[in-house]
């Protein structure tokens, strides 16, 4: 959820685009099936997190374009920083000498 | 069409029906782009996904109806099916009264409940008259013998509160939703295939000291069905599949209590099981990731 919240930072995607960003941004480690992502995307735009920004006819099939929310925002910038903490608590031994 | 999208449009079927007319061509757009074209089949671990998201979404959509009363009306409508089935082995002696139970249970999950409720009464009424040996409308020959699934006469176990439990349950709920201006969606006409599977044992608890294949199907049913709502539940944070179990429960414990000094180890095995089943989806929707997310 993290990452596909952070593929939409930069703007509106859709989901052939949004697949794409989260396995670039996570480095390979994160590789949604496209039935999942599809889920997380529909359960955040029911909670206000996503909206859809528009939607466009390719080939004959509809492809909605998602876009981030201030809440949205919100969540993955708190989500951030906590992964920070978590983070410096290791990072700060090591600096120490104490790992 | 290619094998492979014909394999994905056939998966995406596991989605409710309303998500498919919406998004089933977008899902299968981004499915054909992440595939390799040179295959035929997908991927098993997209075939599991579509299969597991798709009912993922069956149990969200059902959350766009109001709580309560749809939780009401699912516990109605197990109720009905199970009453149905309470009658099955005995069609050939009551088939008037087993057509028009059929009927109720056809309405309910139509969601017709105003007509449903005179034609659940009549029955419920008549349970009441076969379980205490009143004649209500035509005289039945008493015991009512079964002609397969069962040994047991009808109500020969379970007696007058067993018969009359879960449909009173289900003329209350009828009546209650029949109050209500909004009519409750239309249910799953695979409620319908339940009612073979609950028709093994009667309305009597079924003995387990020498359990049938027939039974075990019943048993399974139901623990497979609460596993469900305690699923849904916790996938959605939402109280709705409690509620129903809990008037199947309170439904289903009617018959029991009423012998509970003859019941033995297993009996209350089993008992304990659906009992517990029920507590855990109304404890479950708590513990909601999603709930815990907004």
């Amino acid at each position: 959820m993290y990452f596909v919240l952070a593929a939409l930072l930069d703007g509106p995607l859709h989901g052939h685009a949004i697949v794409g960003r989260v396995i670039e941004l996570s480095r390979d480690r994160v590789k949604p099936s496209v039935s999942t992502l599809y889920g997380i995307l529909e359960r955040l735009t029911a909670q206000g997190t996503l909206i859809v920004d528009r939607e466009e006819v390719v080939d004959g099939r509809n492809r909605r374009y998602f876009r981030i929310t201030d809440r949205g925002r919100a969540i993955a910038e708190a989500e951030a920083e906590r992964m920070h903490h978590a983070a410096s608590v290791v990072r700060g031994r090591r600096d120490l000498g104490l790992a | 069409m290619s094998p492979l999208e014909r394999r994905y449009r056939r998966l995406i079927r596991a989605y409710p029906r309303a998500y498919r007319a919406a998004h089933g061509e977008e899902l299968l757009d981004v499915l054909l782009g992440h595939t390799d074209p040179r295959r035929s089949r997908p991927p098993l671990r997209e075939v599991v996904s579509l299969l597991a998201n798709g009912l993922k979404e069956r149990a969200w959509q059902a959350t766009t109806a109001p709580a309560w009363s749809d939780g009401l009306h699912l516990g109605v409508t197990a109720l009905c099916a199970a009453s149905l089935a309470a009658w099955l082995p005995y069609a050939a002696s009551i088939p008037l009264w087993c057509a028009l139970s059929a009927l109720a249970l056809v309405l309910v999950v139509m969601g017709r409940v105003r007509p449903a409720l005179p034609l659940a009464l009549l029955t419920g009424i008549k349970s009441w008259a076969l379980g205490t040996g009143v004649v209500f409308v035509d005289a039945t020959p008493l015991p009512v013998e079964p002609a397969f699934l069962t040994p047991d006469p009808l109500y020969g176990l379970s007696g007058p509160l067993g018969a009359v439990a879960g449909p009173a349950l289900a003329c209350a709920g009828l009546a209650v939703l029949a109050l209500r201006e909004d009519r409750p969606r239309r249910r799953s006409p695979w409620w319908l295939a339940t009612v073979p599977l609950l028709a093994t044992a009667g309305p009597a608890w079924m003995s387990l000291d020498e359990p049938a294949p027939a039974v075990a199907v019943r048993i399974a049913a139901e623990a497979v069905t609460l596993a469900g709502a305690v699923w849904a539940g916790r996938l959605t944070g939402d109280l709705r599949w409690a509620l129903a179990a809990a008037l199947y429960l309170v439904a289903g414990s009617a018959a029991f209590a009423q012998h509970l000094m003859d019941q033995s180890r297993q009996d209350l095995a089993y008992w304990g099981l659906l009992a517990f089943l029920t507590l855990v989806a109304a404890v479950a929707p708590r513990g909601s990731r999603m709930r815990a997310f907004t």
